[in-house]
């Protein structure tokens, strides 16, 4: 790698870095700092900072909804990554083994990632509400009950259904291409030695891939937190009694419902550094568990 | 319940490979074998696609309240509907925006990724991996977390309601950075060996031999950020006001609201939907090429 | 305001427009809450528009931001305040000072699918008045197997609201918020009790069907496809409805808004009204008093209740409308208003006028959900929901 740096005009350097670091110090550090800043404080809108210190923490600390709302967020979100990656696995493994046609299942499996968000939420809704969904009287022959406004843990499973929906696709992307690097003569010495598919799947190709699903797993555990938010917002605004309040509904209801910016700042500061402690322990798992080189 | 069916089907298969060995009852087996690997995929493929057939459907309808399969026959008013969300409710005013804002946010990002990549991979100064950490550590800072204080900063800036607001916060990605740096990385250093003994100035490499080398990535990386951008809901429902800035993602969602009051058909919802959805998956499926490719990257 | 209620305002301002030169322009957010977060940012930095139309349940925090200007400052001299209807007016008069120009008033009312009564067996020309009839006349028509559910409504605090100012109840202490800072909500009456029970098992029988919170079009969609034969939601709906109802085959009617038991004192005030905010130059000011007083003029008020179903707040367009029989051709048009005239005036029909609106309406919605599904019981859903929306009031005036 060292051969490569061949530049060595420090100035030059500065200047075509600039751009990047501006924007990230403006636009990302910046706001992040005074988000700690203002999570000292109690702001709302045309009112008036006051300061409080350590009280907005205080509060979320002896807040059961609050902790209720961590707990169902890291559920929600542990949920997502094992749903959409066990999903998309079998999906990827399907079209690996298929000779023909490999393309036409991609691309219908990539939909829901170029779906907005918000559309998802939309028509889900439309599909699932319970008086008046399109599928919900059928759902209803089959004996449940459909009433996710009410039940909390049906809603759970509702959101949970739309939010693995939307995010298989992507890694079914991933997988694909990984696998396609997979060596034939793997394949081939598999398929000799008489080895089942499950088991080729499982015991030699999820190894050898193991890079791009630890990628995957960072990649879905952040969109279990934060790429959630419009389906619970179009779809349960967080309800019923905080079944699908997670984090990141709740901040955003703290911060433009509510309009307590101080306290809003509080929850993303615990909200980064969550995620940020989750996904360091990702790193360091993944540094025992997956296989690289050849 | 999907290993264990594959199982059963291996073990058939397995059962009858040590059974009958000509070769044509081989390749009809494989054959069998092909087409239930298709059925389940077309299965789930199609579980898949549902949702958004649906939506489309709907959207040709008239009235939208759609309470059962039965009223799932495609409606035929969906060029009025079409015509009125795009003219009528001024849809194509959100589409357009989206579009700027996105193929903005695309090529500010590419360049300023693409020089930050160079001076990464091909630059020698003190410090230079704290830089790239730097950079990278961006990627624990999205939008929901910052979006409070971004909020105000705007605000105070005098910025907000601008298109300078929904381009410029986007415009350092730490995400296409380290793709570009992985593929940078792919390249034999020999090239670069030579432009600096050729005595070729940075940019000027970067321009003509690193950009074509790289031009399925590129491609790649700008379809992943257009529909990242496309898809945009919580930052431009906060910072843009008036109507006329306003991307497709809120417009949706105005479009629901006054759906709420019953003034406008839930089909039309559907249809601002259909049009929200089509620029994003027309690039994923143009492009699915160059996309896999660079998502191959992530291997090393 | 947007679909055809935003095309009626639209033609009301361009009609403004051409008949004084003055340029006015509409900026349309998706709902009330968007047009208030707006109306807050707006006004925190400095940028602000020359007049917004904010929901009466956002009243209090608009005037909390001490950066408006009454607009009664606005108003020509001789202009006929005492011709607009008291019951709006007092809601809108602070310390004797008009803030807040009305202008889009309602309130909820019941309305009914005749056809599915008659199915049922039930007397279409006498619909259910009180809760208990309520609940008979789902049965049956759930018995009978007309609709699935008799009776549907947007879980919004409007409607919570009107429970409590049709029974005579304030809702919070310190008359809901219009004599001092409020600190409390009452769930300590039969008021909050019988609706709650009541609630609870309409729910429970499948006699209510729950569109969702702040669900006003899935409402309307329950009622319009006959999944509920009953549906409480504004009159501001009443053309939408009407023609739905034509659509899908069934004639609709609609009644006052269903008593607790029997007492009936009179609705709260819904809608939105024009604030101004201070600092204007001043002939920016008399443009927008023009706006205003054009907006206020029985003309107009009559055009935008005939559009959309707000009832006008006018006395004169009242009469008007009278004189010229419309309200004889369309009497579903004049039931929220006869609802509203015919309203004692109390306390308890006084909107509530608190600082943090949207924290102590999410609260009451969400409780409601916990009360009506059976997951706490009645008294103990009651105390958990006063003590949060103290928790709320007092963190807000602190």
């Amino acid at each position: 790698m060292s051969t490569r740096e061949v530049f060595t005009d420090r100035l030059q350097a500065g200047v075509l870095l600039l751009p990047t670091m501006v924007v990230s110090l403006v636009f990302l550090y910046y706001p992040t700092v005074r988000a700690v800043g203002l999570s000292l404080y109690r702001a709302s809108l045309a009112r008036g900072d006051v300061f409080v210190g350590l009280e907005n923490y205080r509060r979320l600390a002896s807040s059961s909804e609050y902790l209720r709302s961590v707990l169902i967020s890291v559920l929600f979100a542990a949920c997502v990554v094992v749903g959409v990656m066990a999903v998309a696995l079998c999906v990827s493994f399907l079209i690996h083994e298929i000779d023909v046609g490999k393309g036409v299942y991609l691309v219908a499996v990539i939909w829901p990632y170029a779906l907005p968000p918000a559309v998802a939420g939309l028509v889900f809704l439309f599909i699932a509400h319970p008086n008046i969904g399109i599928f919900t009287s059928y759902i209803e022959a089959f004996g449940v009950d459909v009433n996710w406004f009410s039940n909390g843990p049906q809603a759970f499973v509702v959101v949970l259904i739309a939010a693995v929906w939307k995010q298989v696709g992507y890694n079914v992307i991933f997988m694909t291409a990984a696998l396609g690097n997979v060596p034939e003569s793997l394949t081939e010495t598999a398929e000799l030695d008489g080895v089942s598919r499950t088991r080729r799947l499982l015991r030699v190709y999820v190894p050898i891939i193991s890079p791009t699903l630890v990628f995957l797993v960072i990649m879905n555990t952040i969109y279990g937190f934060f790429g959630t938010f419009a389906m619970v917002d179009l779809m349960t605004k967080g309800g019923p009694a905080g079944a699908t309040n997670i984090l990141i509904y709740d901040l955003y209801r703290t911060a433009f419902q509510f309009y307590e910016f101080g306290f809003a700042s509080a929850k993303s500061v615990v909200l980064f550094v969550a995620v940020g402690l989750l996904m360091y322990g990702q790193f360091r798992l993944s540094d025992r568990y997956a296989y690289y080189g050849g | 319940m999907l290993g264990s069916l594959l199982t059963a089907l291996t073990a058939a298969a397995e059962r009858s490979r040590s059974a009958g060995r000509t070769t044509s009852e081989r390749i009809r087996r494989f054959e069998t074998e092909q087409l239930t690997l298709h059925v389940l995929a077309a299965t789930i493929v199609f579980l898949i696609i549902l949702p958004v057939l649906i939506a489309a459907l709907v959207s040709t309808k008239r009235a939208g309240i759609v309470t059962s399969i039965g009223d799932l026959a495609p409606g035929g008013h969906a060029l009025s509907n079409y015509r009125r969300a795009l003219i009528g409710l001024e849809f194509w005013r959100f589409m357009l925006n989206s579009f700027l804002m996105s193929v903005a946010v695309v090529v500010g990002k590419l360049v300023v990724s693409l020089l930050a990549a160079l001076v990464i991979v091909y630059y020698r100064f003190p410090y230079k991996n704290a830089v790239f950490l730097f950079i990278l550590f961006t990627l624990l800072l999205p939008v929901p977390v910052r979006f409070v204080p971004l909020y105000r900063l705007t605000t105070e800036l005098g910025m907000s309601n601008t298109f300078f607001a929904i381009t410029v916060p986007y415009l350092a990605s730490a995400t296409t950075v380290f793709i570009l740096r992985q593929h940078f990385l792919s390249i034999p250093a020999s090239l670069v060996e030579t432009a600096k003994v050729d005595g070729v100035g940075p940019l000027r490499f970067l321009w003509s031999v690193l950009v074509p080398m790289s031009r399925a990535v590129l491609v790649g990386v700008s379809v992943i950020m257009f529909v990242y951008t496309w898809n945009q809901y919580l930052w431009p429902l906060v910072i843009i006001n008036a109507e006329s800035l306003q991307v497709a993602q809120v417009g949706l969602s105005l479009l629901r609201g006054q759906a709420s009051t019953g003034e406008v058909a839930w089909s039309m919802v559907m249809t601002g939907s259909m049009l929200t959805l089509l620029p994003p998956l027309a690039l994923l499926v143009l492009f699915r090429r160059q996309l896999l490719e660079t998502f191959t990257i992530q291997q090393k | 305001m947007g679909g055809t209620n935003g095309e009626t305002l639209q033609g009301l301002v361009d009609q403004f427009q051409s008949e004084t030169d003055i340029n006015a322009n509409l900026v349309f957010q998706d709902s009330y809450e968007g047009v208030l977060t707006n109306t807050l940012s707006a006004l925190d930095s400095g940028e602000v528009p020359d007049v917004f139309q904010i929901d009466s349940l956002f009243a209090q925090q608009v005037l909390d931001t001490d950066a408006v200007e009454p607009v009664e400052n606005l108003l020509s001299d001789n202009y006929p305040v005492d011709d607009f209807l008291s019951n709006v007016t007092s809601f809108f008069t602070i310390d004797d000072t008009l803030t807040s120009m009305p202008f889009n008033n309602s309130n909820a009312i019941l309305y009914y699918n005749r056809s599915a009564f008659k199915e049922a067996g039930l007397d279409p020309d006498s619909p259910p008045t009180t809760l208990e009839e309520v609940r008979s006349y789902s049965q049956t028509l759930v018995d009978e197997g007309v609709t699935e559910a008799g009776l549907t409504w947007p879980n919004h605090v409007w409607f919570v609201e009107h429970f409590y100012s049709v029974d005579g109840q304030t809702l919070l202490d310190a008359e809901n918020g219009h004599a001092g800072q409020p600190t409390t909500m009452q769930t300590d009456n039969s008021t909050a009790r019988s609706l709650y029970e009541w609630w609870h098992e309409m729910a429970d029988n499948g006699l209510f069907s729950n569109p969702g919170i702040e669900a006003w079009g899935e409402a309307t969609s329950t009622f319009l496809t006959g999944k509920a034969a009953m549906l409480m939601t504004s009159t501001a709906s009443v053309t939408g409805i009407r023609s739905g109802a034509e659509e899908n085959g069934f004639e609709v009617d609609n009644a006052f808004y269903p008593t607790i038991d029997g007492d009936r004192t009179g609705p709260v005030i819904g809608g939105a009204s024009w604030f101004v905010p201070s600092g204007l130059p001043q002939e920016r000011q008399d443009d927008i008093g023009s706006f205003l007083e054009f907006m206020g003029r029985p003309e107009s008020q009559i055009t935008w209740h005939k559009g959309t179903g707000y009832y006008p707040i006018r006395q004169s367009a009242v009469e008007q409308l009278e004189n010229d029989g419309w309200f004889a051709e369309n009497p579903m048009y004049r039931t929220a208003f006869d609802q509203l005239t015919q309203a004692e005036s109390t306390p308890a029909t006084k909107r509530m006028l608190i600082g943090p609106a949207r924290q102590v309406q999410t609260t009451i919605q969400d409780m409601s959900v916990e009360l009506f599904s059976g997951d706490v019981s009645v008294d103990e859903g009651l105390s958990e929901l006063k003590s949060a929306v103290e928790d709320e009031l007092d963190r807000y005036y602190s």
